[in-house]
C-alpha cells in the first residue's frame, strides 16, 4: 500500500470496502452515515515546546504520511475522532486491566508469562495440572473456562493520572459532569475458541469504603454476557456486552492501603468490570491449527495444547479500550 | 474497535454526478500486422478459428497472459449482393452469415417481412446508398470503454498492390493513403439512432495537405466508405474503398491454390475470410479515436461541525490520561483528520477515503470533506 502524494493539493483517495463490494453485489449498498479517524496519527510528536513557536507545535504531525485507502474494513478506521461537548477538557478516561495482587479472586499475570493470561481448558482436569504446576501453582494466575465464581480479568476505568486525586468529588468534577462514565463495555472474542463472554453484572461491587478502612471489596458473580451486533470488522469476531458498574475506589488520606495499591488507576475512577470466557468444547483441531501441541510448557514434563487469542474491550460511551491477551490451554499428558 | 461517534448524511448531503471520460488510443499499423512475425506468415499476434469466421487481433503474441485482445475483423456481404452466388464463392454461407449478424443487430429489420435491414453509406435509413459488402472491424472494448466518441475516428489505410500497399497505385488526390474519419459526426450531430445505437459515416479524405476536405468514395459528401457504430465499437468498411487497388489480394492464403492476385471483389468472394482480413490488416497503416467512458458518481459531503470530532480515540492522544495537546484545560483542542470512513446504519464500513495529509480539525473551523465514490 503506497503512500499518497502529499506535495502538492490535499485530495482524498476513496475505495469501496470489501463489505461495500459485496452489499453492492446483493443490492443492499446503502450509505447513511460516516465517522472520521486518525489511526496514523502519533501525538506524542505534538512538540509544545517548540522553540519556534506554536505554529511549529505540529509541523511532524501535518508531515505524515498517509497510506492509500484499504479495501479491508478491519484496516479502516481503528479508534476514530471523539465528539465531545466540553472544549476545556484536560484529562480523557482510559482502561487499565488490574493486576495488583491485594485484589483477590482476580487473575493476574504469572511473572514468566507477564504477557498473558491463562484461561484453563475444563477437560483433561487441566485446573488440577495447572495447580500442579511450579510456574501456575495458584488459581490467581489462570481463568477457568465457564467458571461463573472467578477469578476473572478486573478492567477499570478512569483518569489514570496522579496530577489529579481520585477523591469522589474529583470523579464528579472530571467524569461524571463531562458524561465520561460508561455503564457498559463492549467485549470482542474470537468465535473460533471462545463460545461466550462471562461478565460482572450491574450489581457487581469494587471500593474500598464499607469497612471505612481502605479494606477493599470486590463482590461479583460471572455470567454469560448478551451477545450484540456491534461489528468489529474483524474477521471471527464476536461482540458482547458486559456491565460497567461504578469503580468506588476513591482516594482517602486515612486508607491504608491506598487506593493506588488496590486500583490500577491513579486518578478518580469511572467504571469497572470483570471479565472471562467460555471456551469451546472441542478444538483440539485448532490447538494444531492456531497453536501449538504437546508442549512441556513449564518444564514439568507435563504436557500441553494451547493457543493465543486476544480479547477487545470497549468502553460503549467513551471509547476506552484496551485488550487482553488471553492463553487457553489444555493438559495433553 | 468499533468508532464511537458517527455523522449522519442527510439528503442534502449526498449528490450524483455523470462525467465522460475521454482517452486517446493510437493504434500503429505496426502492431497489427508485421511485429509478431514468424517464420512465413505467420503472426503470433493473430488468432485464427478453426471455424474461420473471424480473426482475433492481439497487442502482443495472444499465447502470452500479457496479451491484450485488440479487436476482430472478418468479412461478410448480403445476399443481394452481387458478390453473392459466384461459381467460385468460398466460404459464402459463413460470408453471408456474417453480414446479417451484424445488421441484424446493429440495423435490425424492415417491412412487413422482417427483411433484415441492410447498412447504408448515409445517415438516411431510406433503403438507398445500401452497403452490400463490407469489412467489419469489432474493437474490444478494453479499447473503445463505453462508447468511440463521435468525430474522433481517424484511420488510415494504405491502398497500392500487395506486394506494396504502400506505393501510389490509388490513383486520388489523397495520394497512396487512404485516410477515413467520420468527419461529419460530433457528439451532438451527424449521427443516425438505429438498433445498434449511433452510427456516423465515415469519409474519405481528399484533396492535397492542408487544404483537404472529406468526402464519399465518388467525391460525394452524402455517401461514405463505410460506417461507425460508437457504442458498439464496430466499423463496416465499404470494399469500395479499395475499388481502385488492382491486387488487393495475393491469394496465396487459398489452400491449396496458387497465389493467384485478386480485386478486392474477387478476394470477397473467392478468399477465405481470414485470406481478406490478412490483406485488409495489411494495409491499416494507423488507427486512432477517442474512446468514452462514462462514470456515475455519488459525492458524499462530509461536514464536520466546529464542536464535533475535536478530540480522539487515538491512544497517544494520552499521556497518563492527560491530553497531550493541551497545556491546560482552557487550551484548545485539536484533533488530525486523516481518514474518512462511509458507513451502512447497521455500522458496516462500505467505503473509506484516505486524505494525502491530515488535516487539523478544533473548534474553530469547520470542515466539509467531499468524498466521490465512481461507478
Amino acid at each position: 500500500m503506497g503512500f499518497l502524494d502529499n506535495s502538492g493539493d490535499i485530495i482524498l483517495d476513496a475505495v469501496l470496502t470489501d463489505v461495500g463490494r459485496r452489499k453492492m453485489a446483493d443490492g443492499t449498498f446503502n450509505i447513511t452515515k460516516f465517522a472520521l479517524g486518525d489511526d496514523e496519527i502519533d501525538y506524542s510528536l505534538y512538540n509544545k515546546d517548540h522553540a519556534s513557536g506554536s505554529a511549529y507545535y505540529d509541523l511532524e504531525i501535518m508531515q505524515t504520511p498517509v497510506m492509500e485507502a484499504f479495501t479491508q474494513t478491519n484496516a479502516g478506521i481503528n479508534y476514530g475522532l471523539l465528539t465531545l461537548t466540553a472544549t476545556d477538557l484536560l484529562y480523557l478516561p482510559v482502561m487499565e486491566i488490574n493486576k495488583k495482587a491485594a485484589v483477590s479472586n482476580t487473575v493476574v499475570t504469572h511473572g514468566t508469562f507477564a504477557n498473558v493470561f491463562f484461561v484453563a481448558d475444563t477437560t483433561s482436569d487441566t485446573s488440577t495440572y495447572l495447580l500442579e504446576s511450579t510456574a501456575l501453582g495458584d488459581g490467581k494466575y489462570f481463568m477457568v473456562s465457564g467458571q461463573s465464581s472467578g477469578p476473572g480479568v478486573l478492567l477499570e476505568g478512569g483518569l489514570n493520572t496522579t496530577t489529579v486525586k481520585g477523591t469522589a468529588a474529583n470523579r464528579t468534577t472530571y467524569l461524571e459532569t463531562n458524561n465520561l462514565l460508561d455503564s457498559y463495555f463492549y467485549v470482542y472474542y474470537d468465535n473460533r475458541f471462545i463460545s461466550s463472554v462471562l461478565g460482572s453484572n450491574g450489581s457487581a461491587v469494587f471500593n474500598n469504603s464499607d469497612a471505612g478502612d481502605g479494606t477493599v471489596t470486590l463482590n461479583y458473580s460471572l455470567a454469560r454476557a448478551s451477545s450484540v451486533s456491534t461489528d468489529l470488522q474483524l474477521e471471527n469476531y464476536s461482540a458482547a456486552r458486559i456491565s460497567a458498574p461504578s469503580n468506588k475506589i476513591v482516594y482517602n488520606a486515612a486508607y491504608n492501603p491506598v487506593d493506588t495499591s488496590v486500583s490500577a488507576i491513579s486518578g478518580p475512577r469511572s467504571s469497572f468490570a470483570v471479565v472471562s470466557v467460555e471456551v469451546k468444547p472441542t478444538l483440539d483441531a485448532e490447538y494444531s491449527k492456531y497453536g501449538f501441541v504437546n508442549k512441556d510448557l513449564f518444564g514439568d514434563g507435563n504436557l500441553y495444547d494451547y493457543l493465543d487469542t486476544t480479547l477487545y474491550v470497549q468502553g460503549a460511551s467513551t471509547g476506552i479500550q484496551t485488550q487482553i491477551p488471553l492463553r487457553i490451554i489444555k493438559y495433553k499428558s | 474497535m468499533v468508532v464511537i461517534n458517527y455523522e449522519s448524511l442527510g439528503s442534502t448531503d449526498v449528490t450524483t454526478t455523470k462525467t465522460l471520460l475521454h482517452e486517446s488510443i493510437p493504434l500503429t499499423g505496426t502492431i497489427v500486422t508485421g511485429t509478431y512475425k514468424e517464420s512465413g506468415e505467420t503472426e503470433t499476434n493473430i488468432k485464427n478459428y478453426t471455424h474461420g469466421m473471424f480473426q482475433s487481433v492481439y497487442d502482443y503474441p495472444y499465447l502470452s497472459s500479457s496479451a491484450n485482445h485488440i479487436f476482430d475483423m472478418t468479412v461478410g456481404y448480403a445476399k443481394s449482393s452481387t458478390l453473392s452466388g459466384a461459381v467460385s464463392a468460398v466460404q459464402e454461407s459463413k460470408k453471408i452469415n456474417m453480414y446479417n449478424q451484424f445488421s441484424q443487430v446493429m440495423m435490425g429489420y424492415t417491412s412487413s417481412n422482417n427483411t433484415i435491414r441492410e447498412f447504408e453509406l448515409d445517415l438516411t435509413l431510406d433503403q438507398t446508398g445500401s452497403m452490400k459488402d463490407a469489412f467489419f472491424i469489432n474493437f474490444s472494448r478494453l479499447l473503445y470503454k463505453d462508447e468511440i466518441k463521435p468525430g474522433t475516428f481517424n484511420m488510415t489505410l494504405l491502398t497500392g498492390s500487395w506486394a506494396n500497399p504502400g506505393s501510389s497505385e490509388q490513383k486520388s488526390a489523397s495520394g497512396s493513403v487512404l485516410v477515413i474519419a467520420d468527419a461529419s459526426a460530433s457528439s451532438n450531430q451527424g449521427t443516425t439512432n438505429t438498433l445498434g445505437g449511433d452510427y456516423g459515416v465515415l469519409y474519405r479524405r481528399y484533396g492535397p495537405n492542408g487544404s483537404f476536405t472529406y468526402s464519399g468514395a465518388t467525391g460525394s459528401s452524402d455517401l461514405g466508405v463505410g460506417i461507425i457504430f460508437y457504442q458498439a465499437g464496430i466499423i463496416a468498411l465499404s470494399t469500395a474503398s479499395f475499388d481502385g487497388t488492382p491486387i488487393f489480394n495475393s491469394g496465396s492464403i487459398l489452400s491449396g491454390a496458387s497465389p493467384t492476385p485478386m480485386t478486392v471483389a474477387q478476394s470477397f468472394s473467392s478468399a477465405s475470410i481470414s485470406g481478406s482480413c490478412n490483406a485488409l490488416r495489411k494495409r491499416i497503416a494507423n488507427v486512432s479515436f477517442n474512446n468514452s467512458t462514462q462514470i456515475n458518481s455519488t459525492i458524499y459531503f462530509c461536514r464536520v461541525p466546529h464542536n464535533k470530532y475535536n478530540y480522539t480515540a487515538n491512544p497517544t492522544y494520552l499521556s497518563s490520561s492527560q491530553i497531550r495537546v493541551k497545556n491546560v484545560a482552557s487550551d484548545t483542542p485539536v484533533s488530525y483528520i486523516t481518514t474518512v470512513g462511509l458507513y451502512s446504519s447497521n455500522n458496516e464500513l462500505m467505503a473509506m477515503a484516505k486524505l494525502s495529509e491530515p488535516l487539523k480539525k478544533d473548534p474553530t473551523n469547520e470542515i466539509t470533506l467531499r468524498v466521490r465514490l465512481d461507478y
